[in-house]
């Protein structure tokens, strides 16, 4: 076959395939590290990540109360990214307390299941009768107080001693006062509270109760990855309030993979761009040795036989440039993870494996469509 | 393939009434292995129609043809081309060459496709029909009566049953016809094969054992 002249077709579409190729295998690669940089980032020792959520407040809302109501609580349930949901019950009661002469106020009671706290000891536990009711509150509460300590005259206190510290709690409602005897039994980094058992909660509601409000302000979500752009979106459609801390990172990803997806799917064009490109230069090749085809097919080369030939000349050239543009994509990779990442142990200098398979399958698909091509064009000669 | 059967065969340009004056149109008829087929078949009586429609390469008629009792309009292209190579050769009154290659390479060529002969045949050969000079000249330098010569041995480096010759000798001198006639009957002998040679006239150098007027 002739394939001298209109060379630069050629070579057009073999550039543009290789930078198709490049850019796709580029995407997905970048795609894959951020998974890995921001999953390892977030992953707790169980596995999963603890968030509490509300509800926005703003100027037009004020006046409602922002609590989530039982369907919302359930809807919530049913989301793929939500492994768990707990809402934070609230006193409705009034609780007065008083730790051992050093300091008196009036404070909040809240509880939660026990399998969203960090850290449950034994001991918190209670049933009716029992006077001693155990308390978890949060560290930064203990760290705050050491901070005023001083200046106030007060001593500063290390979380044992505050484990020892006798505590009178006084609640009150309905017309009645009862009042406990209280330990703190453990501090939360997570839970920004002061819990007491559900047990004790219940039945102090119940029984001192003012007011039986439906829902909670506060519900805890147990998610396997707080950074999970579904998840996030879903709560910004419902106007739900969540610990930015610990989504930052989430928005970077979102918006990160999104231009990368975006590269990915100009990749993608690209290499459709190319192939087609190819297939006319094909079609040319073809049409201007169709006499001679046409006589190689009369003296019983088979059609099939005759595309593999005509693909043979073209699947080498195919396979290097997918392999050269796997080669850069690794050296691309080595340079990211060694300069920019300063050789982070979450991401690996080596490509990963997804990528080689999508560079294989590219191979594949390009040796397929092009053979089926051919053999389409020669039958039409029979 | 053993045999070949065509069944009221008729172009479908042709009318009705060529089936009563012809031995072929419109005739049930049987070719066998190793019978030598004689067709005499004036200009404009079909001789060309019929070799392409044995061949394969058109469709323009009624009727029947059929390899070994297989109808060959049921063959898929990929069965014929196959058949093309094992079973049936031809030189075509037009020769088919490829005219930017040289006579070797057109040779060779289909010596390649299925190769009954080592490549040194091609010598022996083009030297005993006396193109053996030409071989590495293209085949549009070489002059008509040389280039029949190169299309006849290309005919003969595949196996065959059945080898079809469509008015091969036209610019041959009759020496010339003798000596390619002897080779294609050595070679046909050698595989026990059929030669269905259509002419527009009587050739007394070649033995028929059925002679057909179309």
């Amino acid at each position: 076959m002739q394939t001298g002249t209109k060379a630069s077709s050629r070579w057009f579409s073999y550039i543009g395939l290789g930078a198709g190729v490049l850019l796709l295998l580029v995407s997905v690669q970048m795609f894959i590290n951020l998974d890995q940089l921001l999953n390892k980032v977030n992953t707790r020792k169980n596995g999963f990540d603890f968030i509490s959520i509300s509800k926005k407040i703003n100027d037009e809302n004020q006046s409602v109360k922002s609590v989530f109501t039982k369907q919302e609580i359930d809807e919530l349930r049913t989301k793929p990214f939500v492994d768990g949901v707990a809402p934070l019950m609230a006193n409705e009661f009034r609780v007065h307390v008083e730790a051992s002469g050093i300091f008196g106020t009036d404070l909040f009671l809240e509880t939660l299941e026990n399998e969203f706290i960090d850290t449950v000891p034994k001991s918190f536990q209670w049933a009716q009768g029992q006077m001693i009711v155990p308390l978890i509150i949060s560290s930064d509460f203990l760290e705050a107080y050491n901070v005023f300590a001083p200046g106030n005259g007060l001593p500063q206190m290390s979380s044992t001693t505050a484990e020892r510290l006798p505590i009178i709690i006084e609640c009150s409602g309905q017309g009645k006062q009862l009042t406990f005897q209280a330990r703190i039994v453990a501090f939360s980094d997570r839970i920004n509270s002061v819990l007491v058992p559900k047990p004790f909660l219940d039945w102090a509601n119940q029984n001192l109760g003012e007011a039986s409000e439906e829902g909670a302000t506060r519900i805890f979500i147990k998610t396997k990855d707080a950074n999970n752009p579904d998840f996030l979106s879903y709560l910004d459609h419902k106007n739900y309030l969540i610990n930015k801390d610990k989504t930052r990172l989430g928005r970077t990803k979102q918006t990160l993979q999104a231009v990368f997806s975006g590269l990915g799917v100009f990749g993608v064009l690209v290499v459709v761009m190319a192939l087609m490109l190819f297939s006319f230069y094909l079609q040319l090749l073809i049409a201007r040795s169709r006499d001679n085809l046409q006589l190689l097919l009369l003296l019983g080369y088979s059609p099939s036989w005759l595309s593999k030939n005509v693909s043979k000349r073209f699947i080498p050239v195919y396979i290097f440039i997918v392999l050269a543009a796997l080669a850069v994509t690794q050296i691309l990779q080595w340079a990211f993870h060694h300069t920019v990442m300063y050789d982070r142990p979450e991401l690996s200098s080596a490509i990963n494996w997804i990528v080689i398979v999508i560079a294989i399958g590219l191979i594949i698909l390009s040796i397929i469509t092009n053979y089926r091509l051919v053999r389409r064009l020669l039958y039409r000669l029979y | 393939m053993m045999y070949l059967e065509l069944q009221n065969l008729l172009p479908l340009y042709f009318e009705e009434s060529k089936k009563q004056t012809s031995e072929i149109w419109g005739k049930d008829l049987r070719f066998e292995k190793g019978e030598m087929i004689k067709i005499i078949a004036p200009s404009g009586s079909g001789k060309s129609s019929l070799t392409h429609f044995i061949y394969g390469t058109r469709q323009e008629y009624s009727g029947t043809i059929s390899y070994d009792g297989k109808n060959i309009r049921d063959l898929s292209v990929e069965n014929f081309a196959s058949w093309r190579k094992d079973h049936m050769s031809i030189v075509f009154q037009d020769l088919r060459l490829l005219p930017e290659q040289t006579v070797l390479e057109n040779i060779d060529i289909k010596r390649q496709l299925n190769p009954y002969h080592p490549v040194e045949k091609i010598e022996q050969m083009a030297k005993r029909l006396g193109i053996g000079k030409k071989l590495s000249s293209k085949a549009k330098t070489c002059s008509y009566g040389e280039q029949q010569r190169v299309a006849i041995i290309r005919a003969l480096m595949q196996p065959f049953e059945f080898l079809m010759l469509d008015e091969p000798f036209s610019h041959l001198d009759n020496n010339n016809r003798i000596t390619a006639m002897e080779l294609m009957m050595e070679e046909a002998h050698s595989r026990g094969a059929a030669i269905i040679f259509a002419d527009l006239e009587r050739a007394d150098f070649f033995p028929y054992t059925k002679l057909f007027y179309l």
